[in-house]
């Protein structure tokens, strides 16, 4: 397992520069100049022809593309990922004070998806077509289908405007992440709902279970000691996944939520044609997207030790 | 299922409700604590005029150390030489007074006396020396507007202490407009204390206005505190906690919840929302003149727009009062003028909606034929598609046929440098009062508006008012120079005027004081209503 998550991580350098290769490019292909942007903010002030030429001199857009991309790679091997074109702030700086934002989020979110999507998956297949079920199924059918901005709005006009029982936006408390946790994780804990749901009754329709249950073993022991442990594999995957998820999908609940965390801050970047602040975060979220499918590959080793890592003997 | 598993099945099921409720009960425990912005959050009693005001807002209002003004002027933190009045006039702030020398090339300052920095250093001559210096090490990029001392003091040639309250500024050309550059973002004064090497702020700014910054936590909010040694009169809120809310309905949710007592800053709130706040008993909206003004322009690089008539037809054909009727509530103020109402060289010029002179025009150029034209829209504003749609059905009787396309703002504008277009939905702020930089950007051919939007204006006249205007000492000939180029504007359309905006605020009832400016709101003024 050493080796393997060795491997892993070295094999991060490559993934990691041809990510931010990517976005490099991406963002140069993309219309707009970056000193125009940065110096007009959306027609609110006049930049002119001179202002525009000092600054792209000043953020290095006059220099060909890859002495830029070469200048930003040299810089973030020693650790600085340069400083925003539309802010001036060092990128390292806006990322580490945005991060915990939105691992916080992400935190409870995946705490939301993982104990309800696997609640409901494990009632549903121990119900199987009986009341539980077809509401847990025809629930999860509805939740899929919502819109997340619209279930945000929704959850402000009724808990935050008329009842006030929990703040509109803002970082607080546990109460403060409700809502936006709430946004972030109804889908994933549906499509988690349901493949617990079927993995269970895979597992359950299996021999070792058939003859579980014939020996007359008890249901929660059938359906929580044997066929959990291995039903639960995929699921990890998947929730493991939508970790990754949230760190480049929660903009729309850290926008509706006033919420200072990375997905707004790479929003506001694309918009803003802000080359650093976009690489960083494509760094800093790839990075972690490893991490997790690290985490994952070993946590499913974990729960099935029959699983063999990297695809070896 | 057997009772023993039935039993077990049960507990499971308890032990999980249970966690649910413990899990609900941590969710309000931890919440129960005051929320950010703490005692705002709750509804604050009507006698405690010393309880803290939260107010909201789209972005971040003190950005901090690495922007050029660290806060917006609107914070009242720091104070700049030469404010501007309602009119767009300059007016005394931390210069007294101030006079041009004859040949227009220096202005002399006169500073106010026994005025105080927030860390208890003196304000004069060698403290506007050092913001003077500072402004020297190059641009600043801010989120406001970007600190450059050539935009503000164009053609300065030095600067100089004259005596501890007295401050020279000498122009390698007649400046009589100079005043007017430097209002309000042109001549921000900051204790020198606060610089580092680089002319960033080394903590948290330090200014002589009513308010002090005693908290700022980047991206979420800022603590205001009353300056207790103003020079002035002082604040009447002790503290103003400003919160940074980006989405509109989430603010307006917010002030309907009690959460924020107010909207400031630009876009504060959509005319969508203003509206439902109009007849509230709780609520109320304020408004003024804003700097903005929104406009289309034109394609005058290829047919049909290289022809003036035109682009008269199509003022003509356009109801700008529905516009600002029907889609914007009623704030608005139709025009056809280039010039923004908010400046005191703004010139009266009737809007004229003539439909049959319209399409009798439209057909001079395009004979019998319709024409089939590409509309650009911002996507990134809501009502500008509905704006277009009606736009689009005005013009279909002039023979034009728009086809409305919605695009990125930077995607749009590099449509429009490219010329890749007929008919484009845009804005422009007024950055200061004096109108000779808008006319040079939309009205000569080097203009860098004239050339982004591909406008493709020209007029030999025009050229030469710009040159007797940009070498005139006198204002009084200057300001019937602009008159002129107002008049043609909104004959010959260099772009083709819309409304001018309004700057909207609402603002709870249980304040006192909240009245919307063009930008901002006199944030001194407020106060808890007893």
């Amino acid at each position: 397992m050493l080796r393997y998550s060795l491997q892993k991580i070295l094999s991060l350098i490559p993934v990691l520069a041809g990510i931010s290769l990517i976005a490099f490019l991406l963002g140069v292909v993309s219309p707009g100049d970056p000193a125009e942007i940065a110096l007009s903010r959306g027609g609110m002030s006049e930049a002119t022809r001179e202002q525009v030429s000092a600054m792209r001199r000043e953020m290095g857009l006059d220099l060909p593309l890859p002495v830029q991309y070469a200048r930003w790679l040299g810089n973030a091997l020693k650790g600085d990922l340069g400083k925003s074109f539309s802010t001036g702030e060092p990128v390292g700086q806006a990322l580490a004070r945005r991060l915990p934002v939105t691992l916080r989020l992400a935190a409870y979110a995946m705490l939301l998806t993982c104990f309800f999507g696997i609640l409901f998956g494990i009632l549903s297949a121990a119900y199987k077509d009986r009341t539980v079920d077809l509401c847990i199924r025809g629930a999860a059918s509805v939740i899929l289908s919502l819109p997340g901005f619209w279930l945000a709005i929704l959850m402000i006009l009724i808990f935050a405007e008329n009842l006030r029982w929990l703040p509109t936006s803002g970082v607080g408390g546990a109460k403060s992440m409700l809502m936006p946790a709430v946004t972030l994780s109804v889908a994933t804990m549906a499509t988690a709902a349901r493949l617990t749901r079927s993995a269970l009754l895979t597992e359950m329709g299996k021999q070792y279970c058939l003859a579980a249950n014939a020996r007359g073993i008890g249901k929660y022991r059938l359906v929580v000691r044997n066929a959990l442990p291995n039903a639960i594999v995929p699921v990890v995957t998947l929730l493991g996944n939508y970790f990754g998820g949230i760190l480049g999908g929660s903009v729309i609940a850290e926008t509706i939520f006033a919420l200072p965390g990375i997905g707004s801050y790479a929003v506001q970047a694309i918009y803003m044609r802000d080359y650093p602040a976009l690489q960083g975060y494509v760094l800093i979220t790839g990075l972690i997207y490893v991490i997790i499918t690290l985490v994952i590959d070993i946590l499913s080793l974990v729960l099935n030790p029959k699983i063999r890592l990297g695809g070896g003997a | 299922m057997n009772r023993s598993a039935k039993t077990k099945f049960k507990k499971l099921i308890a032990s999980i409700l249970s966690a649910i409720f413990i899990f609900s009960l941590a969710g309000c425990s931890e919440s129960s604590k005051a929320p950010q912005g703490g005692s705002s959050a709750k509804p604050v009693s009507s006698v405690n005029k010393d309880a803290e005001i939260a107010l909201g807002g789209y972005r971040d209002l003190a950005p901090g150390e690495k922007d050029g003004y660290y806060c917006s002027s609107i914070l009242y933190v720091w104070e700049p030489l030469v404010r501007q009045d309602d009119n767009g006039s300059p007016t005394p702030c931390l210069a007294e007074s101030w006079e041009m020398s004859k040949d227009g090339k220096e202005w002399t300052f006169h500073l106010k006396k026994g005025v105080q920095f927030h860390d208890g250093q003196p304000f004069n001559a060698d403290a506007v020396v050092a913001n003077f210096d500072r402004m020297k090490l190059g641009i600043k990029k801010s989120s406001f507007y970007p600190l450059d001392i050539n935009t503000f003091y164009p053609g300065l040639k030095a600067y100089s202490k004259v005596d501890d309250y007295t401050f020279k500024l000498t122009f390698n050309n007649p400046a009589p407009t100079q005043i007017y550059n430097m209002v309000n973002f042109g001549s921000p004064m900051y204790s020198p204390k606060c610089f580092d090497k680089e002319g960033n702020f080394s903590g948290i700014a330090q200014g002589t206005g009513p308010f002090k910054i005693i908290e700022n936590v980047k991206d979420q909010y800022v603590v205001l505190s009353r300056n207790d040694n103003y020079y002035g009169t002082k604040a009447k809120a002790k503290t103003i906690r400003v919160k940074v809310i980006p989405d509109a309905d989430t603010r307006f949710s917010a002030l309907k919840a009690g959460e924020i007592m107010g909207v400031i800053d630009l876009n504060a709130i959509p005319v969508s929302l203003a509206v439902k706040l109009k007849d509230s008993p709780d609520f109320a909206v304020t408004t003024c003149k804003s700097t903005m003004i929104r406009f289309l322009t034109v394609n005058g690089t290829k047919f049909p727009f290289n022809d003036v008539r035109m682009r008269q037809a199509v003022s003509l054909a356009l109801k700008r009062d529905s516009i600002v009727g029907d889609l914007y509530g009623g704030f608005g103020t139709p025009t056809t003028n280039i010039l923004n109402y908010s400046t005191p060289f703004y010139k009266e010029i009737p809007v004229e909606e003539n439909l049959e002179k319209a399409k009798k025009l439209a057909k001079e150029v395009l004979g019998d034929k319709r024409r089939e034209l590409v509309f650009l829209i911002n996507s990134g504003e809501v009502t500008q598609k509905a704006e277009a749609e009606l736009i689009g059905s005005w013009l279909s009787e002039i023979g034009l046929d728009v086809k409305i396309q919605s695009l990125e703002m930077n995607t749009l504008k590099e449509q429009l440098k490219a010329g890749k277009y007929d008919i484009a939905r845009m804005q422009q702020g007024l950055s200061n009062s004096e109108p000779f930089t808008i006319f040079s950007r939309f009205m000569l051919p080097s203009g860098d508006q004239n050339k982004n939007y591909s406008l493709g204006y020209h007029n030999a006249n025009v050229d030469k008012l710009m040159e007797e205007a940009s070498a005139a000492l006198d204002m009084a000939r200057r300001k019937e120079i602009y008159n002129q180029l107002q008049q043609i504007s909104s004959e010959e359309f260099p772009v083709i005027p819309l409304f001018n905006d309004m700057t909207l605020m609402a603002y709870s009832k249980k304040l006192t004081g909240y009245q919307a400016r063009s930008y901002g709101i006199d944030l001194p003024d407020i106060a808890w209503k007893d």
